[in-house]
């Protein structure tokens, strides 16, 4: 029926670092590297929209929630985790805590703290986050917004060498070496 | 013949697609030792780890060197949404929309060759029209859909290679509506067609990461100097660099 049991052992990664097993990454506007503890997440998900089940309308709560079925409408877990499953399909504006995306989303998500885009994961719409990250794989088609404090200028670097590249002549044909 | 076929992308491309990427390794100097070959990799659902390599990009330093000062700008990633070329950009206090092209194209065409069949199978009078010009008003109404002046630089990558022309065309188009003026367009063309499929992320300041991906769409055309001057007559400048790989990286500035 319900096959919570299935769904649980889809929601924990069955190896805890699978999620660091891609290239390590700076989340955008946060620490380094992902954190350990975003993993199990789901593992403290006390309820599941397992694959097969459908849902129109509006989700809302505080607790955790994975969704591995259907939903349309509006998901909206104001201090809760939200983790889209590998089957998952939401056609829904997401407010949460936190969102993993590792199935589809058609929709804005705005993640508070973090959202993380699996590789499997594949959104259009908008994100809205402090930290943001994103495996090799994962498709987004959307804007991110990432809400941190005054942004970095790191242009100083690129204007010199630029400026550099650009004294070659007046119509800079450079050598840009090749990936060899 | 489909035309999805035609464009080396249907199910009877796949082997062409294989005969191809022998040869890229070949011309890359670095065969798979012991992997999957790269044949299965076309298409299997779990691709094997991409090959990375790093290319000085002066292209890249001077597009940078354009937006320098722009503040919170906005920029059009076309590219797949890399974590590493989203935070360089992030960080620099861009917003940024990211809207892989080249996947969306290859989806795009399967739909079409799914409604095609369906019609046919139907032996209805269908009324879809295929031609190519057709096909890329349907394309483009169903994607790069923003306001007019919402970017002020625009990552094109190599994508113009991929596309079929009048797509390539029209797109330009589009895009000069959605780049402010004063604007800038980073593209990379081929000068020869490319036998291989790469895709590109930031790394810093002057440099692209190269992944070899398998092939999501084969190369179309190579566009010579000319043509590329003609697809962007309406902006004021174009710089370009060639590189040694044969790829040439061009600034557009509307």
């Amino acid at each position: 029926m319900w096959k919570k049991e299935d769904v649980k052992s889809q929601a924990v990664p069955e190896n805890p670092s699978a999620i660091s097993t891609s290239p390590a990454l700076p989340a955008i506007g946060g620490s380094p590297t992902r954190e350990p503890s975003s993993a199990p997440v789901s593992s403290k998900a006390s309820a599941c929209i397992s694959q097969g089940i459908r849902i129109k309308g509006e989700v809302t709560g505080s607790e955790d929630l994975f969704v591995d079925g259907h939903v349309e409408g509006k998901l909206n877990l104001s201090n809760g985790s939200l983790t889209v499953g590998p089957n998952g399909e939401v056609k829904a504006d997401i407010f949460a805590r936190e969102v993993i995306v590792r199935g589809r989303v058609d929709g804005k998500i705005v993640g508070r703290e973090k959202i993380q885009l699996w590789s499997t994961g594949n959104v259009a719409g908008d994100l809205q986050t402090e930290r943001l990250s994103i495996e090799d794989g994962a498709v987004l088609r959307g804007r991110v917004e990432i809400e941190t404090g005054k942004p970095l200028d790191k242009f100083s670097e690129a204007r010199g060498a630029a400026a550099g590249a650009s004294r070659s002549g007046p119509v800079p044909v450079s050598s840009g070496s090749a990936a060899d | 013949m489909s035309f999805l076929n035609k464009l080396g992308i249907g199910l009877g491309a796949a082997a062409g697609t294989g005969r191809e990427t022998p040869r890229t390794i070949a011309a890359v100097g670095r065969p798979r030792p012991n992997g999957p070959s790269p044949i299965a990799a076309v298409g299997a659902t779990r691709a094997p780890e991409p090959r990375e390599s790093n290319r000085v990009s002066n292209g890249l330093k001077e597009f940078l060197w354009n937006l320098e000062g722009l503040g919170r700008g906005t920029l059009l990633d076309l590219g797949p949404a890399w974590q590493t070329t989203l935070s360089f950009f992030i960080e620099r206090g861009f917003r940024v929309s990211s809207e892989d092209i080249l996947r969306a194209w290859k989806e795009f065409l399967q739909e079409e060759e799914g409604k095609l069949r369906e019609a046919t199978g139907r032996a209805a009078q269908h009324n879809l029209d295929v031609t190519p010009a057709a096909r890329a008003a349907r394309f483009l109404e169903a994607n790069l859909q923003y306001p007019s002046s919402s970017f002020d630089a625009i990552l094109l990558w190599d994508l113009l290679d991929y596309l079929e022309p009048l797509v390539a065309r029209q797109m330009v188009a589009n895009l000069t509506e959605l780049l402010r003026p004063g604007g800038v367009v980073f593209a990379m063309f081929h000068s020869k067609k490319a036998e291989g499929f790469q895709r590109y992320r930031v790394a810093d300041s002057s440099t692209l990461q190269v992944i070899s991906s398998p092939v999501l769409c084969p190369a179309q055309r190579v566009y010579q100097n000319r043509e590329i001057q003609d697809l962007f007559s309406r902006y004021r400048t174009v710089k370009s660099f060639v590189g040694r790989d044969q790829l040439r990286e061009s600034l557009f500035i509307k």
